[in-house]
């Protein structure tokens, strides 16, 4: 099976960035994912969702640059959330302790309705 | 799945990447980048550096790093990492050094008595602390990355002194080229008929070379055997290359001695090209076995021999002598037309005359026979001459 080339895209909802890398997180194209991160978090946004939808794997590179993400959100006191993880995603960042670092949605649109119900 | 297998699965996994990457036909600085995220995402660590020792300058550089300010990496001495045991990580808690700068762990990077660097890791961004199992991957690790340092510093070492070496050849090439065209300029300062001749038959030979497919070295060598193929003439007197009236036969008799000669001086130098000091040698035989100076037979003579000999007497025929005055391009080429099969050979014959109607259309970027003939010259007569004696060759090669 041809790897899908890993892609970024994003959108933004309200005072929310919402971001959607797209293929295997497992090389420095992910690298991508932060620049795309680090856009938003340059122009004031705070509030940035993941949606893994189409990211079912990650490995060791994927998750060094996800907690780069998580700490650049650190760094300016902002929030995390990923949504749509597949049980592979979901189990590797438990295991490794992150989900404590990270609010975890099943859709989207809970993370985008959680992060409103914060702003009011 | 337990979570000790999941994690042993990832670290399992993470191995794998890490040989991905150090075999991955990527830049070195991006491999190590790379490289670095394996770890930090292994490790789950908020800093880290991968250091690199130079021993020139016996400072450690950073090659790539997170978290660390240059002042931090400062505070890292490297005879201070060469005392700490070879490739085993060192916590904080037994080298304070590290606690000053913020790092949790740090592996001193050694191929066999070789300190290569250091790797260097922060604190888990999970808040956790290194556990044994962890130090024991990152030993595993350390010692990848210290071979594929060390490999990378062989690899630089290795293409300072190949370019070093090319270095060195061409100013020996450069040399050489000069000292063959000062053999060659001594030849024409004797003979003032014959001034420029041994550079325009090297051009003439390489060009024709060229257009017969042969590899750039071979061309340099038949350059080099057209600057020198005359070189025997500085042995022969003054009076007797520059004489007016006719030879005697004794006067033919030392003036062929010139090829031998030439071959003698030739044979002296231990060039770096084939044939040289044949082509140099026969370059007045002929085809039909009544050249000179060992009378050899159509089959012994190559092709090098067979086109420095057309060479060198196209450009005779096109230049003054003392005896007569010079011939214009097409003269010259009707009479070399008239030679072949008995002097000169039909296929280098053919290719000369492509080679100059191409130079002659413009299809060549650096054209080597056309700049060298009389000015004076109708392109337009030669051309069309050409394109005749091109279709008449072509054909009987053809037929043949």
């Amino acid at each position: 099976m041809k790897p899908v080339q890993f892609s970024v895209a994003s959108k933004l909802v309200g005072d929310a960035a919402v971001i959607y890398p797209k293929g295997y997180l497992n090389n420095l194209s992910g690298e991508s994912l932060v620049n795309e991160c680090g856009i938003y978090i340059r122009r004031g946004i705070t509030k940035i969702v993941v949606n893994f939808s189409e990211t079912d794997l990650i490995n060791s590179i994927g998750i060094s640059l996800l907690l780069q993400i998580m700490e650049d959100l650190r760094n300016i006191r902002g929030t995390i959330c990923c949504t749509n993880m597949s049980k592979f995603l979901h189990d590797t960042f438990e295991m490794l302790g992150l989900l404590q670092h990270m609010i975890v949605f099943p859709v989207e649109s809970d993370a985008i309705k959680y992060l409103k119900a914060g702003t009011r | 799945m337990s979570t000790e297998l999941k994690r042993a699965l990832y670290n399992l996994s993470a191995l794998a990447d890490l040989g991905q990457e150090i075999t991955s036909e990527n830049a070195f600085h991006e491999k190590m980048q790379a490289v670095f995220y394996v770890i930090t995402g292994t490790f789950l660590a908020n800093k880290g550096a991968i250091l690199s020792y130079d021993g020139s300058s016996k400072k450690l550089d950073a090659l790539t790093q997170k978290g660390f300010t240059p002042a931090d990496l400062v505070h890292l001495g490297a005879e201070e990492l060469m005392a700490l045991e070879k490739n085993e990580p060192c916590l904080a808690k037994d080298a304070l050094f590290l606690a000053v700068i913020g790092a949790e762990v740090l592996v001193p990077l050694w191929v066999r008595d070789q300190f290569i660097g250091a790797l260097l890791l922060g604190d888990k961004v999970t808040a956790g602390s290194y556990t044994a199992e962890d130090l024991e991957l990152l030993k595993i690790i350390a010692t990848q990355i210290a071979i594929t340092l060390n490999h990378h510093s062989l690899f630089i070492d290795l293409s300072d002194k190949l370019g070093e070496n090319h270095r060195l050849y061409e100013e020996m090439r450069r040399i050489y080229h000069g000292t063959i065209q000062a053999f060659a300029a001594a030849i024409d300062a004797k003979d003032a008929y014959t001034q420029n001749h041994s550079h325009r038959v090297a051009k003439y030979s390489s060009a024709i070379a060229r257009e017969l497919g042969w590899n750039d070295n071979d061309i340099e060598g038949i350059y080099v055997a057209g600057y020198l193929h005359d070189v025997g003439k500085l042995a022969i007197s003054n009076e007797l290359l520059n004489k007016v009236g006719p030879f005697t036969p004794e006067e033919v008799e030392e003036i062929r001695k010139h090829s031998t000669l030439s071959h003698n001086i030739a044979a002296k130098i231990n060039f770096p090209w084939k044939n040289v000091e044949d082509m140099v040698w026969h370059h007045h035989e002929r085809l039909d076995g009544h050249g000179y100076p060992d009378e050899l037979g159509r089959e012994s003579l190559s092709d090098g021999v067979r086109i420095i000999t057309l060479a060198d007497s196209f450009d005779a025929m096109a230049s003054k002598r003392p005896y007569r005055e010079k011939m214009d391009v097409q003269t010259a080429l009707v009479e070399l037309k008239k030679c072949l099969y008995s002097q000169f050979d039909n296929k280098i014959m053919l290719v000369l005359c492509k080679v100059l109607d191409k130079e002659i259309k413009g299809e060549l970027p650096e054209p080597e026979i056309l700049p060298n003939l009389d000015k004076n010259s109708d392109l337009t007569i030669i051309s069309s001459l050409l394109e005749g004696i091109i279709a008449e060759l072509s054909a009987t090669q053809s037929a043949a």
